[in-house]
């Protein structure tokens, strides 16, 4: 073949770097500075890898270039190009030879050393392919950028050793970029700008029903991609003009939520009417090419991740030594039960499965790196339960990282030390059942479970305990909508007690049984029949008339006007028995409430 | 609905997380050990009817979340028990001393006849031992309970220890009925 075009993508370039050894081939060259590259060939035969690392030593310094290689080719930009590799050379492509590169099918590991300043990259058999050394800075970014193309994970013996596992393919290279869309955002504005703008207009009922029939992977995808986004939004700079995209985009996603026009209550003001619904379809789920197409810009991805990266390997935890953890024992014990909670979490889906999975040492990583971001939180049994699936989706340690820190600013209450977290999400869920299902409460009440201490799993954990892993991202991703409503998960909730109602009453199950009952609904619940149930139970709090404002408030309505007195923010339980008769139960302290239903169980 | 039991004793586990409290359950209600551990999130129990003395006896055993975040709502459930099992982990010394804080929890929360056993889980893992016999024996005397070193995993005294406490609450009901009935 005399032409071969072939395209050369730069992903990344590192000035400043010391070839410290390297094949005999490059004897010559080393202990000279020069640039290393991570590039990816778009066309390369005979290799399966299409990602190498290339070094050449600085241009100012005199080669001999009597060696050929056809296969090398000058690299002297940064951006994405276009060459022809022929007989006929370029006169600068006689250099190519100083080039060391090496494909990802050779290096089996590489390790950092001499506090990130230093890498090698072995292949496998005990022998070093070459090393490099950092003259400015560190590997730190070069590494980021290379685990978004190259799948690794540390080595369990030695925290500073990457095992590579392959290239990533292209649902996991979908995946695992997904934070990139945050810095793409300003660059490719007008992709984004669509989807934030088509948002609210997509009908929200069609949307839950085709979320919740979720199959395939670009749909899930485009969800989680978009979620995230909203999730973390806030969490790192943007430009002004994307924080204005993003703040109509909010206000746009806002009003969907809120403005059903009913003849029978009153619209809040100063929301804009949203479009007839019927004519505006559901936008499809994004596409394997955009998805590609998004991922094409690279000066911002470098920073941010390069950032993130920093931020995250540059955590305490990574270097505590020995005497430090002595030391230092809330941080021992954290260590201690993480490390107990890894090896107990999801170890029958294959994912997890296994002795020496590194799958357990990322989900292990991530949660420290998450009790040294957040040490007064620290780690709480459940959380584990909450990366799991995370990480399982997005298969990257940085990106699931930030995803569930994401996860647990939402759910963060849960954790409080003193559970007021779960006793007020208890408690609402007694409020809103003695509003849609009032014989069920009261049986409750009358059966010591009006605590609805029994549904503690479910809230705590969001239902991970109770659906497989699948059902559990399908629902997960409804939930971080934050649509139809706040508090969605309340309703799931009330659609499962809805739907165990007549078992437990006619059963005339008590304490005990109603918990038995209950947990033993663990993986027999259908969630794509219990986000519908959930959502009608939604608009029937929405439409009805007689909604007092303690319930209205959990699941984010406005106020009614007709001068209900009830105020949301005191902890009480509201029985009603019609939109006529506003007679409340109100009970002072959280504690008395709480209590209500236990003291009687055990007699 | 006949009663199918002559008793119904409610029994709870506790201890620090990750101990065994759910394997030794497991090991006890199913007489069976899974390696796939999950770690217990709230509460649950599980039902065993045992024969004493020819009197038929259910056991509601609870089993409960280990971590200290979650006692406010754990303790809960210790009202009305009638037994509780503190169980630490031979081959974690952290365990094993704070098996005095869940006994100052049991003393707040449960009622103060309770009756009360040590158990120190994980006995097969001599080669990982951090906590000799003789201090679990110790500690035991020192509060006034019965010990056992135990194994969920290969099944050592789970069985004879869930018996042993069944029967002490047995005969301490027996007596306060005889009590009852002559005084």
């Amino acid at each position: 073949m005399d032409q071969n075009e072939e395209k050369v993508e730069e992903i990344f370039v590192q000035e400043g770097v010391l070839l410290l050894k390297g094949p005999t081939s490059h004897m010559e060259y080393m202990k000279l500075t020069g640039t290393l590259y991570i590039t990816r060939y778009e066309k390369h035969e005979n290799e399966y890898s299409k990602i190498f690392i290339e070094w050449k030593p600085n241009e100012n310094l005199t080669i001999d270039s009597d060696i050929q290689d056809q296969e090398w080719a000058v690299v002297n930009t940064v951006e994405k190009r276009t060459r022809t590799l022929s007989g006929s050379l370029i006169p600068e492509e006689a250099n190519r030879s100083k080039y060391l590169r090496v494909n990802f099918d050779t290096i089996k590991s590489f390790k950092v050393a001499d506090n990130g300043r230093r890498i090698l990259f072995n292949d496998g058999s005990g022998d070093t392919i070459c090393t490099f050394s950092f003259q400015n800075g560190n590997s730190t970014c070069f590494i980021a950028s290379l685990r978004q193309h190259i799948k690794t994970a540390p080595s369990r013996r030695d925290k500073n050793l990457y095992i590579v596992m392959g290239e990533l393919g292209n649902n996991e290279k979908q995946i695992e970029t997904s934070f990139k869309t945050l810095s793409l955002f300003p660059d490719d504005h007008g992709y984004m700008w669509n989807l934030v703008r088509n948002f609210p207009h997509r009908p929200y009922e069609t949307t839950m029903e085709a979320f919740s029939k979720v199959a395939n992977i670009g749909n899930y995808f485009w969800n989680f991609y978009f979620l995230e986004y909203l999730i973390v939004y806030n969490e790192r700079p943007l430009d002004d003009e994307t924080k204005e995209v993003l703040n109509k985009s909010i206000i746009a996603i806002e009003s969907a939520t809120t403005t059903h026009t009913q003849d029978d209550y009153e619209v809040i003001a100063n929301v804009p009417k949203l479009p007839d619904r019927k004519d505006c379809p559901r936008s499809k789920p994004l596409t394997k090419e955009q998805w590609l197409d998004l991922q094409n810009c690279e000066g911002k991805i470098e920073d941010v991740d390069g950032m993130k990266l920093l931020i995250f390997r540059g955590t305490q935890w990574m270097t505590m030594t020995k005497t430090q953890e002595d030391n230092f024992s809330d941080y021992r014990e954290r260590k201690s039960l993480i490390e107990k909670d890894v090896n107990r979490t999801d170890r029958a889906y294959d994912f997890y499965a296994g002795d020496n999975n590194p799958h357990l040492q990322l989900l292990n990583d991530i949660l420290m790196t998450y009790v040294m971001y957040n040490f007064d939180l620290g780690y709480v049994q459940g959380m584990s339960d909450l990366l799991s699936p995370i990480l399982y989706l997005l298969q990257d340690e940085v990106d699931a990282f930030w995803c569930f820190v994401g996860f647990m600013e939402k759910v963060l209450s849960n954790f409080d030390i003193d559970q007021a977290g779960m006793k007020e999400q208890l408690q609402h869920l007694h409020t809103l059942l003695a509003f849609t299902e009032p014989e069920l409460s009261t049986y409750l009440d009358n059966h010591d479970s009006g605590n609805m201490f029994f549904c503690f799993r479910w809230l705590l954990v969001w239902f991970k305990r109770e659906l497989s892993q699948e059902d559990v991202m399908k629902l997960w991703e409804v939930l971080w909508t934050g649509l139809p409503c706040q508090n969605f998960h309340l309703l799931i909730c009330l659609a499962i007690l809805e739907t165990e109602k007549r078992a437990l009453m006619d059963n005339n199950y008590g304490f005990t049984e109603i918990l038995k009952h209950i947990n033993e609904l663990s993986l027999k619940l259908n969630v794509s029949f219990l986000l519908n149930k959930a959502e009608g139970i939604y608009r029937q709090i929405e439409e009805a008339t007689h909604a007092n404002d303690s319930v209205r408030d959990i699941v984010g309505l406005p106020k009614l006007e007709n001068g209900n007195m009830d105020s949301p923010n005191t902890a009480s339980f509201t029985y009603l028995e019609s939109s006529a008769d506003h007679a409340s139960v109100n009970i002072d302290t959280n504690e008395v409430c709480y209590e209500r239903g236990i003291s009687n169980s055990y007699l | 609905m006949a009663k199918t039991y002559d008793y119904l004793f409610k029994l709870l586990l506790i201890g620090d997380s990750g101990v065994g409290k759910t394997c030794v359950l497991f090991r006890f209600s199913e007489d069976a050990f899974n390696t796939t551990f999950i770690s217990t999130i709230g509460i649950d129990f599980k039902i065993r009817t045992i024969e004493l003395d020819g009197k038929k006896i259910k056991l509601q055993i609870w089993d409960t979340a280990g971590q200290e975040r979650f006692r406010t709502i754990t303790t809960a459930y210790y009202r009305g028990a009638m037994g509780i099992m503190l169980v630490y982990d031979i081959t974690n010394e952290k365990s094993f001393e704070n098996i005095k804080n869940w006994i100052r929890n049991i003393e707040e929360n449960a009622s103060a006849d309770v009756e009360k056993m040590l158990l120190g889980n994980k006995c097969e893992l001599e080669e990982k031992r951090q906590v000799s016999k003789e201090r679990g024996e110790q500690l035991a005397v020192e509060y006034g309970i019965k010990f056992f070193e135990t194994s969920a995993k290969a099944s050592i005294r789970v069985e004879e220890a869930f018996f042993t406490l069944a029967k002490d609450i047995k005969t301490k009901m027996d007596k306060k009925l005889v009590s009852f009935l002559f005084y």
